[in-house]
């Protein structure tokens, strides 16, 4: 019996030995569990919890097509530090089996400094092997390096990003904010290894700048920009600038700016990245004629039919003779004063069309204004006012002196006769939220007003295909099309004489294909070609059909001239 | 007794389920962390092999390459247009 007793009273306390061991463990789990869990928590939380910058990657410059014309890609930088470092040997074994060396052979060499950057821009595929290595003492620094696939290809229209990689020129910089994006700090957590454990799922699309895609089309920029860099390079000129744009539109499908640079290498002179077709200023010459012929014809002050005496190729005017570069004897009607360039019937046309019209005819044509192409740095242009103008001011700008224009300008006035009368914003680009939608529709047309009639754009497109096919820009036809255009060879005016120079000119042409339902407008523009042939002409015009020969192919736009 | 064994046996379940679910969802954390890594490399990857491509297919380098294999624009009535 007292056995018995004894055997229960060891079962018991044996039992009771058990559930007060799991009674200790449950005490001690709802004590870690319940009660201390604040405290231990915010102090794991401070051991684990690291915060990280997630520098965002700058958006995509894409062209018309979708191809890539500017892009981020990640690279790191390799640094050490020498006071952590356990096997310098093995550590310098890795990196030399990577293809990366340095010259110290020993710690000491290194000094008391605790960061030593030994390699830049690695990709980091290579990074990712060199960290499997698990080494001590290395470091690694991310970031976003810009590269330009077409390398000189379109360099004045994408610019360049800084050291920093925001935008300083053309497309970079005027869209920096959009393309940057946002910088954002992600908290993860990790274990003792180092290992995330935890992390914040960061959808990096978010925190990325918009892609940029472009009214440009990489094709017709690589036709323009070859066939320019050919007349650059033989008449050795000082600029050379070639636009194309979509007239219905304001698209602008092509600009080219010579000399150019490399967005991806380093720029000495800073004046390089200035974008010449819309920053320079240039007296127009005779492409300006359209302007005063227009202004006449939408006032009735002129008719098609209208005749004019061209004095014999010599019109005083307040003791000044204004030329004709061709002599033309008697009356000729106006398209043939058109075709000829005569300078006299502008002047005759300007006089009957009064000052005060003729000027604003030229800012209703968006001289002297700046047109809104979304580009930094746009020039507004030279244009007396209007109170100040002299005796010889409205004879001379009638034939485009005494103005001050930009390419992008003279390029949409000839734009707004081919979109029979309508001035349309220029426009380089539209934004993209994602690859495939568009946030706004600004590749479609942006009409600002009209300049002239219909009738009135039509006349003077005629007028301007009988330049082409009779006057003076033969050299600028091509098979299979018609072609209405304008050359203009004007003379530059010297600074430290204050005269108009016998030895520096411009040479320029501008014109629409087909004729009568302009698809293209394109405006060369040459600036100081050398040699004695320095007429439009012989200089420009050439390059125009080069240029429209390749384009229309690569646009497939429909022959309309049997002849 | 038999009532208190139970609960007792409840409670134990209930934590071990408790701690078997933290260390399941410590797994997965960490199988997360892996493939957001491995996705965001795959991602740079694609970036810069689209950037490759690109450059690859740049026009002056096609247009050299053309060039050097005497490759020429043919005539207008070698030419078949398809609708």
């Amino acid at each position: 019996m007292i056995k018995n007793t004894k055997q229960i009273d060891r079962k018991i306390l044996l039992t009771l030995i058990v559930f007060m061991f799991f009674f200790i463990l449950f005490i001690k789990l709802m004590l870690i569990q319940i009660f201390l869990h604040a405290r231990i928590n915010t102090t794991v939380e401070k051991m684990i919890n690291r915060e990280n910058v997630e520098v965002a990657k700058r958006g995509d410059i894409l062209d018309s097509k979708g191809n890539i014309l500017a892009s981020s890609i990640k690279k790191h930088n390799i640094f050490l530090d020498p006071k952590i470092i356990e096997d310098f040997c093995e550590l310098k074994n890795v990196l030399s089996e990577n293809g990366i060396t340095f010259k110290e052979k020993n710690l000491n060499e290194f000094g008391k400094t605790a960061y030593v950057p030994i390699a830049f821009n690695v990709d980091t595929k290579l990074v990712n092997k060199i960290k499997n290595k698990k080494l001590k003492g290395i470091g690694f620094e991310n970031k976003y390096v810009r590269q330009y696939p077409e390398g000189k290809l379109l360099a004045h229209i994408l610019g360049k990003t800084g050291y920093n990689g925001s935008g300083l020129a053309g497309i970079e910089k005027r869209y920096n904010e959009v393309l940057s994006g946002n910088n954002i700090i992600t908290k993860n957590r990790r274990d003792g290894h180092g290992y995330i454990i935890r992390d914040k799922f960061v959808d990096k699309s978010k925190i990325c700048g918009q892609n940029i895609k472009l009214s440009i089309d990489r094709t017709i920029q690589f036709i323009v920009e070859q066939e320019l860099r050919k007349t650059f390079d033989k008449y050795k000129a000082k600029k050379a600038i070639c636009i194309v744009q979509d007239p219905k539109t304001g698209n602008i499908l092509a600009m080219v700016s010579l000399p150019d640079f490399d967005s991806s290498t380093k720029i000495k002179d800073i004046e390089v990245l200035k974008n010449s077709a819309i920053s320079d200023v240039y007296e127009p010459g005779s492409t300006f004629k359209i302007v005063t012929i227009s202004a006449a014809l939408e006032e009735g002050k002129i008719k098609f039919s209208d005749v004019f005496y061209l004095e014999n190729g010599r019109y005083k005017i307040a003791n000044h003779t204004i030329k004709d570069n061709h002599k033309i004897e008697g009356c000729v009607s106006l398209s043939k004063a058109l075709e000829q360039s005569s300078n006299i019937a502008m002047v005759k046309i300007a006089q009957k069309l009064g000052k005060e019209d003729f000027y604003r005819y030229i800012r209703k044509f968006g001289f002297y204004s700046l047109t809104g192409i979304d580009l930094p740095d746009e020039a507004k242009g030279l244009l007396k006012d209007i109170k100040k103008w002299d005796v010889l001011s409205l004879p001379t700008l009638s034939f485009g002196q005494g103005i001050g224009v930009t390419a992008i300008q003279m390029i949409n006035a000839f734009s707004a006769i081919a979109n029979d009368g309508v001035l349309v914003k220029p426009s380089i680009k539209y934004i993209e939220k994602s690859d495939t939608k568009t946030v706004d529709n600004s590749c479609n047309s942006k009409e600002m007003w009209r300049v002239v009639s219909v009738e009135t754009a039509q006349i003077v497109k005629k007028l301007l295909k009988n330049v082409v096919d009779f006057g003076t820009g033969k050299s600028a036809k091509i098979s299979g099309y018609t072609i209405g255009g304008k050359t203009g060879t004007a003379q530059k005016f010297d600074p430290t004489t204050k005269t108009y120079s016998l030895k520096y000119y411009i040479a320029s042409f501008c014109g629409m294909i087909p004729a009568m339902n302009p698809k293209i407008v394109i405006l060369v523009v040459i600036d100081e070609p050398k040699g004695a042939n320095y007429y439009a002409s012989s200089v420009a015009s050439p390059v125009f059909a080069n240029i429209a020969k390749r384009t229309v192919q690569y646009l497939n736009i429909k022959k309309d001239d049997k002849n | 007794m038999y009532k208190s064994f139970s609960l007792l046996i409840i409670i134990i379940i209930s934590i071990f389920i408790y701690l078997w679910q933290q260390n399941t969802s410590t797994r997965y954390a960490y199988k997360v962390s892996s493939l957001q890594f491995e996705y965001d490399n795959i991602n740079l990857e694609n970036d810069s092999l689209k950037l490759k491509i690109n450059s690859i297919l740049a026009l002056e380098k096609m247009d050299k390459i053309a060039k050097e294999k005497n490759f020429s624009t043919p005539d207008e009535g070698s030419i078949v247009y398809i609708d």
